[in-house]
């Protein structure tokens, strides 16, 4: 870098200048964040070519500070708002690998993606960066990211969000990543990049981007004033929001950043911070079309990849939606990937037929079903095999429910039990309707709310109320009468009967203890075989769920209670 | 149900206390408006009074989350409406319609299969117990018959206590 130093100031001092210029007014238009004015001047400011030559000598012999790096082509970069785009997001990706990895190996992916224009520029980079960062899942997202950022150039955001990834993928792959290329120039456009990419390098200047000289970036962070916070906070949002997988550790590495860059700009770093902490749905929406949304997905494509499978037919699909600026295949499928994430999932969603791989991509509202060996897969039986098989879980819901059910297998004779079982139920509550109609003049001196408290906490304790209990069990035996097989409806009259009697007899008994432990005590004008039923269901529950010992099952059995 | 819960209080938000309460309260109001009745055309008005402020006590507590507790509050609505100002009955029968028709179209199918898997007696007289039930299909329908199932026995048991506690 024999012109490095020098150079860089030179450069940096035109990209301050760059900068200011350009920030009033190279703010794209569509540019989602307004905040961001910083970010889309600073990738205006990354120009592709002319600096390129300028900067390459630079970067070549670049040290590890990224950021110097980056301050040296930042001004060549600042000159081309449209290319700057591109190389902004090389040298991010590029300088930060550097950073974390090797300086040079990622200089060099910078500026060959800078020379060769671009999209070849952010394929290139791009290549290296994912071929290198299978660990990082994001890696490949970034470079997929790429060519969206490009389309939308104020993407100052997936640039710094790419940056901010690659701080966070500290693992050396970028070196690989460069020495395929082997080309020393993509570290021009790093440099470039890192024009704009200063501010984001000062986010990241705590995973290991710390290699960008303070000074220098917070020189140009500074001069950029607000912008260049802006920038940061837009990059944290991208950074943060970018790739779910890596939020934390981006977040990890922004807050380092943050540190970091307290250097110069406290300021930011607070901003930050908050950003970072809970920017992450404001990056989201900053993010729509970026980058962020391929790199969402690439993990997922990433994945598919992996898999295998899906990935290919989908490339095709990825790609064509993918590929605008980009032209290399690998990017290109990385992007191909993500793009198609979304595609399998609906395909997959629909019925499933393909026996998706579902596991792969991220189930959406769709519900993936898989035809089994030697069943139809016409998509009407599939639904309709769905339908079956949520009707018949139902039912085994209510099996549970209705007492005495437990034993039937078949529809039709269970739903006969459970329309036996509603019809008892709503004719008990006529008939403790009408039974409180009659006792409702004691209401009047009962304060309500010992009421409830009473109601709720304990069976009330008729002290005796044997006047009661003959009607109890009067009204039930109709029932009984009436409907053989509805003997359950039987149970809870003479349960309540019983218990009165009990009560009556036993006035130490309370019916909250549940603690019926006088079953011998039981009168024998009572039917036994009640009793027992009675003391299974008092001496396993409380009282209240005298219900529950219908068809003596386990009180446990019976979910009324809400 | 565990043997302890008398001890510790209830869960407050539960759907029986929601229920008690609310039950409660139109006991105590019917008590006061009407007096102790004595023919027993009077004691049948009462009773059915008793249980309908059961039923909408019980349909509130519930809340419009279920099917068949909105279509247990309409009717007891409808009812009162039919009942009170004598307003004509096509009010009663437009939002009955609103409420079938619009799932009526896109369930009629679906209740023809639910009848031949399930039998046709069986799903009609369900539907006929299960507030709203006519409108739903076979496995909304089986959704809604467990909640009001379990509803029905919360209330059932509330009733009861308060039949005991008042009895007393």
């Amino acid at each position: 870098m024999e012109m490095g130093d020098k150079d860089k100031f030179d450069l940096e001092k035109r990209s301050e200048n760059h900068i200011n210029y350009h920030l009033p007014g190279s703010v794209p238009s569509d540019w989602r964040f307004s905040g961001a004015n910083i970010a889309n001047s600073s990738l205006g400011l990354v120009s592709t070519d002319n600096q390129m030559p300028v900067c390459r000598g630079d970067l070549v012999g670049a040290s590890c500070s990224s950021a110097s790096m980056v301050d040296s082509f930042s001004p060549g970069v600042w000159d081309h708002p449209t290319n700057t785009q591109n190389l902004g997001f090389c040298d991010i990706n590029v300088q930060h690998n550097a950073s974390t990895i090797n300086p040079i190996g990622i200089r060099k992916g910078g500026p060959a993606s800078l020379r060769s224009g671009i999209d070849k520029t952010l394929d290139i980079v791009w290549n290296p960066p994912s071929s290198q960062l299978k660990g990082g899942i994001f890696l490949p997202t970034t470079p997929g990211a790429l060519p969206q950022s490009l389309s939308q150039f104020p993407a100052d955001s997936a640039f710094i969000e790419r940056a901010a990834r690659f701080s966070c993928f500290n693992g050396g792959n970028f070196s690989d990543v460069v020495n395929p290329l082997g080309i020393p120039e993509p570290m021009d456009l790093y440099s470039r990049g890192g024009g704009m990419m200063q501010v984001p390098h000062e986010v990241f200047a705590g995973s290991g981007l710390k290699s960008i000289p303070g000074g220098q970036g917070q020189k140009n962070v500074m001069n950029m004033g607000d912008s260049s916070k802006d920038a940061s906070l837009s990059v944290e949002h991208v950074a943060t929001e970018g790739s779910p997988l890596k939020n934390e550790r981006r977040s990890g590495s922004f807050v380092r950043s943050h540190d970091e860059a307290k250097q110069g700009g406290s300021g930011n770093e607070s901003e930050e911070t908050e950003f970072s902490g809970g920017g992450r749905q404001e990056e989201q929406s900053m993010l729509e079309g970026n980058g962020g949304e391929l790199s969402a997905k690439s993990p997922g494509s990433k994945k598919r990849k992996r898999n295998g499978q899906d990935a290919d037919p989908y490339q095709a699909k990825g790609n064509q939606q993918s590929i605008e600026a980009a032209k290399d295949n690998p990017e290109v499928q990385q992007k191909g990937d993500e793009n198609p994430a979304s595609t399998p999932n609906k395909t997959a969603g629909k019925q499933g037929k393909q026996g998706s791989q579902a596991s792969d991509p991220p189930k959406e509202e769709y519900i993936h079903v898989r035809a089994r060996r030697g069943q139809a897969t016409n998509s009407h039986s599939l639904a309709e095999r769905v339908r079956r098989e949520k009707i018949s879980e139902r039912m085994k819901f209510l099996q549970d429910l209705v007492p005495g059910c437990s034993k039937v297998i078949g529809k039709a004779v269970m739903l006969d039990e459970i329309i036996n079982y509603v019809q008892s139920l709503q004719r008990q509550v006529e008939f403790l309707s009408m039974k409180l109609a009659t006792v409702n003049p004691r209401l009047d001196f009962n304060i309500e709310g010992l009421h409830t408290k009473d109601i709720l906490h304990s069976r009330a304790v008729p002290s005796s109320n044997l006047a009661f209990s003959p009607e109890v069990p009067m009204a039930y035996p109709p029932f009984n009468v009436s409907q053989p097989g509805l003997i359950q409806g039987s149970f809870p009259g003479m349960e309540s009967h019983s218990e009165m009697l009990r009560r009556a007899i036993n006035s130490q008994l309370t019916p909250l203890t549940g603690g019926f432990k006088e079953p011998t005590q039981l009168p024998n004008a009572w039917d036994y075989e009640l009793n027992n039923v009675v003391q299974m269901g008092y001496a396993t529950s409380a009282p209240q769920d005298s219900q529950d010992i219908n068809g003596s099952l386990p009180p446990g059995h019976m979910k009324a209670e809400l | 149900m565990n043997p302890h819960h008398h001890s510790s209080y209830l869960n407050p938000n539960s759907l029986k206390s929601r229920f008690t309460k609310n039950f409660l309260r139109s006991l105590i109001k019917i008590n006061k408006q009407t007096p102790f009745p004595c023919r027993p055309t009077e004691m049948f008005q009462r009773c059915h009074k008793v249980k309908t402020a059961a039923d909408k006590s019980l349909a509130c507590a519930v809340g419009s989350r279920r099917v068949w507790s909105r279509a247990m509050l309409c009717k007891i609505r409808n009812r009162a409406l039919r009942r009170g100002p004598q307003k004509p009955p096509s009010v009663r029968r437009i939002i009955i319609n609103n409420r079938t028709m619009k799932k009526g179209f896109n369930c009629l199918k679906e209740k023809m299969n639910d009848d031949q898997e399930a039998g046709i007696d069986q799903t009609s007289k369900l539907r006929k117990l299960v507030p709203g039930g006519e409108a739903m299909d076979l496995c909304n329908l089986l959704d809604e018959a467990a909640h009001y199932i379990k509803c029905l026995n919360t209330q059932v048991q509330v009733m009861r206590s308060i039949a005991d506690f008042y009895s007393t």
